[in-house]
């Protein structure tokens, strides 16, 4: 049987009995919805991933875009794909009716999603990163901009694309140089060089909109002299599209995403780059970051989705590959078994199991909260929601990351020789996975915004929101009959958090930001652990109500989901003694040694 | 243009391995099963739906496409998805998969015929739970209407349609004038199978049936759904075709290996005698 990429059943496991996705219809923003859109939507989105994109996936690996002429050309599949995937509505599901939208929970639209990226994620990012870049004109654009740019990326006529990093400005967008100069006539001509466009040239579309940061001559330096604007490929000349100066000036040759062009882009070789301010000057990397938990959870389900196709694949293989004999009772004659017999492989099986069901778990429970700190009626209820969505965030995208990238790895050992050959898919989405560690903030930059900023925003707020969320799961876990045992361990991992935490933000209050941040990456697995626990421990008590329904076909499904928390709680979550241990004494072999020692 | 598309909904036919039968072989328990609508029929919808249109415009529907189906209350999620597909009304008859046969929906679906009055019934050539392959047929005899089985490929004409249909040895082609009943093979939804009056023939559509677009889904909550009791359509509504019996179908053997070409020639000749 064909690679289904994604579970279906966990997927309505975590919408409709863990988070209550349904529950989101009663917020008047999404009462246009019900379980039958969400399904069909879903089943849409599940079809065209396994028909569509998921069979031309090997080809735009084994095919990347090329330059020439100027111009990049990516592989002819691509015209076919993405409009099918645009004409489903991809784009604009979860804007408002006003803008062309159809006002869809973030849950729905990020769990369907998902499949279009475990099928194909280089297809995928063309229309994410156009929703993200429509989504900052709408945002925060003119009237003007809206009805000639985002319009038509909303509607999949034109995408968009982030032209954020310059070669001396990565991770440190403070220091970006690209230049803007006002003219007389309102625009601003732009000239500078970015690099790592994603989609930025490619030749389906007629044109692609750059969301562009750069300083506005006499800016302020650094991170506050830093504007938006809107940079076309094509810009309107009366009715007329006219090119407008950006020239490709080199294409990346990338490990993974391989369908998705990434080059380098000179604005205003000629001195006619137009650009267009979005919003008002010097506030880009503001609006930028109101975008970002979004554009944050969207990498991490790019994440559980890529661990989630290795996995079943591994899944697969393990079943049907027969090797070896049991060490009991072993002859030399008998059969040879599957290797899901063998104890080990069992082991990286279970191992995967639980780092992608817990990271769809933890995506879905983000995405409810975005949707809900956007869109409840009670304001209250938004910042709540918000708050502890800030702090989930860089665990969102980075736990997804950094285990997936494991969780591929295990994929790959799991099939022995082959897995290590280009004749099976799991390098491929091995290669894949690696990117996610590193764009939209590198772990390290998610590990120093948690510890640095997030838990000791608003007087730890935030820390003691996800404590009382904790709690919450915690009585109803023991009211559904989970072990009492993993409950305590998961509370007890929580207290050492608090502690911690204090002892950590003691330590910034005293004028030691550095002690404070020493061990950030470790601050930020100790928390991804706890709460990843979290979301086992709330799977565990609805699988203990599915049980307890007593439906016999769901037996082994509901089993299986205990079985994951069981090795989730007893072989991770004691790892967070030790992580809270280093963060706590501050070992400081990697600070102290000299740059020459190494 | 008015079509009628009669679509069951079916146990998911990738599921086939977890039908379970009762030791007294008394019924199929379909406890725990999945539901999709029947492969044939949802082909058929797409057929209405390409005869009802322009292949560039498929958005704007010239015509009225009607789905109707026979099953319980939660069979309205199979018509909801038929009409976020593109058909613009649905109709549920109210009834248990047990209490129907092929005759008795064939008899219900002449009565909505008679109300409706379609200038096509489409569906698929059969159900891929109980293969009957009765329906399509029956109802035409019933209504004394041109019918059309197995269709691969149909092009509209003025007054009536030209069918291709796969036979052995090639295709025969049957002219028909409306009202007419057609069902549909496998081979109807390929990018060439059906055009109608408007769609030009260079036009090709994707291969298979098409996606529900989020706007669609959308208004497709919005499009009317009735229901009505087999009893207001069939006045004997007794069954003519009883199940005596399920059973499945026995396990299949292990393999044997034989040592050379003679032991498999004996074997075929002696245990098998097929040779």
């Amino acid at each position: 049987m064909e690679n289904r990429l994604i579970d279906d059943r966990h997927i309505d496991f975590l919408l409709y009995e863990v988070v209550d996705a349904e529950s989101l219809c009663e917020l008047s923003y999404f009462s246009d919805h019900g379980r039958d859109t969400f399904s069909l939507y879903l089943q849409q989105a599940r079809k065209l991933a396994r028909e569509v994109l998921y069979p031309t996936y090997r080809t735009l690996d084994l095919e990347p875009p090329e330059l020439k002429d100027g111009a990049v050309r990516v592989h002819p599949e691509l015209e076919k794909i993405l409009p099918r995937m645009v004409d489903l509505g991809v784009v604009s599901a979860t804007r408002p009716y006003e803008v062309g939208g159809q006002q869809l929970p973030f849950l729905i639209f990020g769990m369907a999603n998902a499949y279009l990226m475990a099928a194909n994620l280089a297809a995928y990012g063309y229309l994410g990163l156009t929703t993200g870049a429509a989504r900052l004109i709408e945002s925060f654009g003119s009237e003007d901009l809206k009805s000639q740019y985002m319009k038509r990326m909303y509607s999949g006529e034109w995408t968009g694309t982030m032209a954020l990093t310059e070669p001396q400005a990565g991770s440190s967008l403070a220091d970006v140089a690209t230049r803007a100069v006002l003219t007389d006539e309102g625009h601003y001509l732009l000239s500078g060089t970015k690099i790592f466009l994603s989609g930025g040239d490619h030749g389906i579309t007629d044109n692609i909109v750059h969301m562009a940061l750069a300083r506005i001559e006499g800016a302020p330096a650094g991170i506050k002299g830093v504007s938006l604007f809107v940079v076309p490929k094509k810009r309107f000349d009366g009715e007329d599209l006219v090119d407008n100066d950006c020239v490709v000036s080199g294409l990346f040759h990338k490990i993974g995403w391989r369908g998705l062009p990434s080059i380098s882009l000179t604005f205003g070789d000629r001195g006619d780059c137009r650009g267009y301010l979005v919003g008002e000057a010097h506030q880009g990397i503001r609006y930028m970051f109101q975008m970002m938990n979004e554009a944050r959870l969207m990498v991490g389900l790019n994440g559980a989705s890529t661990a989630s196709a290795g996995y079943l694949e591994a899944l697969r293989y393990a079943q049907d590959r027969p090797q070896g004999r049991r060490l009991k009772g072993r002859e030399p004659g008998a059969p040879q078994v599957p290797i899901i017999e063998h104890a080990d492989v069992r082991r990286m099986l279970l191992r995967q199991k639980a780092i992608v069901e817990g990271g769809f778990a933890l995506l879905a429970k983000a995405s409810a909260l975005q949707d809900r700190g956007e869109h409840a009626d009670d304001e209250r209820e938004r910042e709540r929601a918000s708050l502890l969505l800030d702090l989930l965030t860089p665990i969102a995208k980075s736990f997804p990351a950094e285990w997936g990238f494991e969780a591929n790895t295990l994929s790959v050992q799991v099939h022995g020789g082959y897995g290590y050959t280009s004749e099976y898919l799991p390098e491929a989405w091995w290669r894949d996975q690696k990117l996610n560690s590193i764009h939209e903030g590198t772990t390290g930059i998610h590990g120093l915004d948690l510890l640095g900023r997030k838990v000791m925003m608003k007087g730890g707020q935030p820390l003691m929101l996800l404590g009382e969320a904790i709690a919450e799961s915690v009585a109803a876990a023991h009211e559904a009959g989970v072990e009492g045992a993993w409950c305590e361990a998961l509370q007890a991992a929580v207290a050492t958090v608090g502690e911690l935490t204090a002892h950590l933000g003691g330590l910034g209050m005293a004028g030691d930001p550095e002690g404070m941040l020493l061990h950030s990456d470790d601050y930020l697995s100790l928390l991804s652990i706890v709460v990843v626990a979290w979301q086992w421990v709330d799977m565990a008590a609805a699988a203990k109500r599915g049980l307890a329904r007593g439906e016999d076909t769901e037996r082994a499904f509901y089993e299986g989901k205990l079985y994951a928390a069981q090795y989730w709680i007893a072989t991770e979550l004691p790892k967070t003694t030790v992580l809270a241990e280093l963060c706590r004494t501050g070992e400081d072999s990697y600070v102290r040694i000299d740059a020459l020692s190494f | 243009m008015k079509i009628l598309v009669a679509l069951k909904r079916v146990a998911d036919p990738d599921n086939a391995n977890k039908v379970k039968i009762p030791a007294d072989g008394s019924t199929i328990d379909t406890a725990g099963l999945e539901f999709k609508p029947n492969p044939f029929d949802e082909y058929a919808l797409e057929t209405a739906l390409r005869l009802t249109e322009d292949g560039t415009k498929p958005k704007v529907r010239d015509g009225e496409v009607i789905v109707v189906t026979f099953g319980p209350a939660d069979t309205e999620s199979t018509l909801r998805a038929a009409l976020a597909t593109g058909a613009d009304r649905a109709i549920r008859v109210d009834a248990n998969d047990d209490q129907l046969d092929g005759l008795l929906v064939a008899k219900g679906l002449k009565t909505l015929v008679a109300e409706e009055k379609p200038d096509i019934v489409l569906m698929g050539k059969q159900a891929v739970d109980g293969d009957t392959n009765q329906v399509g047929q029956a109802l035409a005899e019933l209504l004394d209407w041109p019918m059309a089985t197995f269709a691969a490929t149909i092009e509209e004409q003025e007054d009536g349609l030209v069918v291709g249909r796969e036979v052995d040895g090639g295709v025969l082609e049957l002219s028909i004038k409306y009202p007419a009943v057609v069902t549909v093979d496998l081979r109807i939804v390929s990018p060439s199978s059906v055009y109608s009056t408007k769609t030009d023939r260079s036009f090709k559509y994707n291969e298979g049936v098409r996606f529900s677009p989020l706007p669609a889904i959308m208004q497709a909550r919005r499009k009317p759904l009735d229901t009505k009791s087999l009893a207001d359509l069939v006045d004997d509504t007794g069954l003519k075709i009883n199940y005596l019996r399920f059973e499945a179908p026995p396990a299949r053997l292990a393999g044997v290996k034989v040592a050379d070409a003679a032991e498999l020639v004996d074997k075929l000749k002696n245990e098998a005698k097929v040779l």
